[in-house]
């Protein structure tokens, strides 16, 4: 199969520190095989595509990955280490932050609060557990600097900015544990073109600022600009493997519909 | 926490920076902090129209009798705000408010328990009685439904706590004291000026860890806010002090709001309330746990419930089968709504309970004094009701054009 061909030469000369290694891992509700024995390893400074049609096990995977599903079979590492991960906690605390499609930001409050949901500076239990607002804004404005978002006002509600902003937003949310791997579902789905523009540079950002990076997406032109490697999902297994530059446009389609194994264009996933 | 700095700055032109259209600016602004403008812009049309009918609205005596006859409402006002800040809704809290103060009656007048006791009693009562809806609510049955259930519920249990002639007199007692007690005005004058002076250091300290663009409206955040309510705040206690002083329930109302202020808008607390009003699904993921923010909202309401009761039952010098009843339920409700408390969850702040609970005190006051038939209030009311729901659905829609369809 050529797609085998493709994996073997996939891996590029110099990598970052192996952050997470998924091995055999299964997944089933009821009768229906969601994942089949994926095997999937990220490294430091890497961005990688996880591509595939409608009920490939992208999103199962993707569940599997921020703790909010948890394998039937097939070992989790994270730093060489095994784990499970039992809760979208565990998986933060693991150092894997996941933006999910819908961003998860409260309209009602403005950005420093919207960065900081849930992990707020409080000064003492006496006192009410008051918010720490200078650190909270000192530090929320470093990680969105380092995004390069701008935001007018860090107090004004997020409910009235635009689409790359408040992706800007969602993912300084994620940073401000500092996580080594995060896990972006869809980013770009739902936006328009200068805002998928600003999207993909932050990806890119979060790559310079030697993260590992996970991107899920339909959309195979913004996976083609900035993914290292590509991963290609169908059926619940994990069936191509693409390094930058040693595919086509056409690989990757093939791959996704499964044009080898069954020549009928028409043959869908269900 | 260490992040680093991107090594190639890459300018992003976003549409953020563009100047927004008027329209778009008003709701921003409706949304964000001039939310109440519009009440007070309605409060003043309210108080300039009675008072061109009949200049003894704006009298000393009359403003007394209406800050006396809205505290009630506006402490229950206060629970609900809470309660729509998590996205619920509450009917129950009126007849709450008649059962808390019937048990306090019955303590410190039939069984003569020392009257701090007997409160004691009645806040229990209160929130024992909110805890097993708020345990209702979060188990998923909708709190419209469960507090609609349980305000029935009062309604038989109010029966139960009174005696068989059901009405306890508290005439001449401690209880009674509690309306009939007047500030003298020099401590009146230390009082708010001591609540004046911490409401502006908390803002000033809340001020310096804004952001450049905030400086830049630094008068605008600092200055006129100060100097409104300290024109609010003297103006209303030397107009009390001319007559026979601050009345102790005007005390505890304003105590209560700092008290909700500070918590709602300054703690980690308020934030979780307005976030799981906000959005509850990335609450939850957030790790805020939601269930307990709404049980906690929830207990707030049961001791504004109980001190709402106790006052109003000092005020009217009895507690009887009608305590809790009649209008004090939509009366509170609306005046959180006109205040700016939002139907949907997540947007409006204590104050509102203090500003709609005026705005519809001043219209019962006024069609009163005039003589006006009662019809005339409920029509002024339900206006005033439906126009600050109206500002709700576009703000919360983000648009002054009406949903094409």
């Amino acid at each position: 199969m050529p797609e085998v061909a493709a994996d073997a030469s996939a891996v590029p000369a110099t990598r970052g520190e192996l952050l997470l290694e998924l091995s055999g891992v299964s997944k089933y509700f009821g009768g229906v095989r969601a994942l089949h024995e994926v095997d999937l390893e990220l490294y430091r400074g890497e961005v990688v595509g996880l591509v595939g049609d409608n009920g490939a096990g992208k999103s199962t995977l993707v569940k599997v990955i921020s703790g909010v599903e948890h394998p039937d079979s097939g070992e989790i590492r994270v730093g060489g280490e095994p784990v499970r991960l039992e809760t979208p906690r565990a998986a933060q605390s693991a150092g894997i932050h996941t933006v999910y499609q819908d961003l998860s930001l409260c309209d009602n409050l403005d950005a420093v609060r919207n960065v900081f949901l849930g992990q707020e500076l409080t000064g003492s239990l006496l006192r009410g557990r008051p918010l720490d607002r200078h650190r909270m804004e000192a530090a929320a404005r470093t990680v969105l600097d380092s995004l390069a978002v701008r935001v007018r006002s860090m107090s004004t509600p997020v409910g009235g900015l635009s689409g790359g902003q408040r992706q800007g937003i969602a993912i300084g949310r994620a940073l401000i544990s500092d996580p080594s791997l995060v896990l972006l579902d869809e980013p770009t789905a739902a936006l328009g073109v200068s805002q998928r523009t600003e999207v993909l540079e932050l990806i890119v950002r979060l790559r310079s600022q030697n993260r590992g990076v996970l991107v899920i997406s339909h959309d195979l032109k913004d996976v083609q600009e900035v993914a290292d490697r590509i991963v290609v999902m169908r059926l619940g297994s994990k069936v191509a493997e693409f390094a930058r530059g040693q595919y086509s446009s056409g690989d990757l389609v093939a791959a996704i519909t499964g044009a080898h194994d069954a020549p009928r264009p028409s043959e869908g996933d269900r | 926490m260490s992040v680093q700095q991107s090594a190639v700055p890459v300018s992003v032109a976003s549409p953020g920076d563009l100047p927004t259209p008027l329209r778009g600016r008003i709701v921003a602004g409706l949304s964000g902090p001039y939310r109440s403008i519009p009440v007070l812009i309605v409060l003043g049309l309210i108080w300039l129209y009675f008072y061109s009918q009949n200049s003894a609205y704006l009298t000393t005596t009359n403003i007394t009798n209406l800050t006396l006859q809205i505290v009630t409402t506006a402490i229950l006002a206060l629970g609900v705000v809470f309660v729509l800040l998590v996205g619920e809704i509450d009917l129950s809290s009126a007849m709450l408010s008649g059962v808390c103060a019937t048990v306090t009656a019955q303590l410190a007048i039939k069984s003569d328990w020392p009257l701090w006791v007997a409160i004691g009693g009645g806040v229990v009562v209160g929130l024992l009685f909110v805890l097993a809806e708020a345990l209702v609510i979060i188990f998923g049955v909708p709190s419209l439904i469960v507090t609609l259930g349980g305000m029935v519920i009062l309604q038989g249990l109010l029966l139960v706590v009174l005696p068989p002639e059901f009405a306890i007199n508290i005439g001449g007692t401690d209880y009674a004291k509690i309306s009939s007690t007047y500030v003298p005005a020099g401590w009146s004058f230390a009082i708010a000026g001591v609540g004046w002076l911490l409401f502006c250091v908390a803002r000033y300290r809340s001020h310096r860890g804004r952001d450049a663009s905030a400086t830049s409206s630094a008068l605008l955040w600092l200055g006129v806010p100060a100097v409104v309510s300290g024109a609010a705040v003297f103006g209303a206690v030397a107009v009390l002090s001319e007559g026979r002083g601050l009345p102790l329930p005007v005390l505890i109302l304003v105590g209560m709001l700092l008290i909700g202020w500070y918590f709602t808008s300054r703690t980690r607390y308020g934030t979780h309330l307005y976030a799981v009003g906000g959005n509850r699904e990335a609450a939850q993921r957030a790790g805020i746990p939601v269930s307990r923010m709404v049980v906690y909202s929830f207990l707030v309401l049961g001791v504004c419930a109980a001190v709402a009761g106790i006052v109003e039952a000092s005020r009217l010098l009895a507690v009887s089968n009608s305590s809790g009843g009649g209008p004090l339920m939509l009366n509170a409700i609306a005046a959180a709504v006109v205040g700016g408390a939002s139907l949907f969850g997540g947007r409006g702040t204590v104050w509102a309970a203090l500003l709609g609970a005026l705005v519809i005190g001043s219209i019962n006051n006024g069609v009163q004094l005039l003589g006006l038939s009662t019809e005339v209030q409920s029509f002024a009311t339900g206006g005033v009701l439906i126009l600050a729901v109206a500002i709700d659905v576009v703000i919360t829609r983000g648009s002054l054009l009406p949903n094409r369809r």
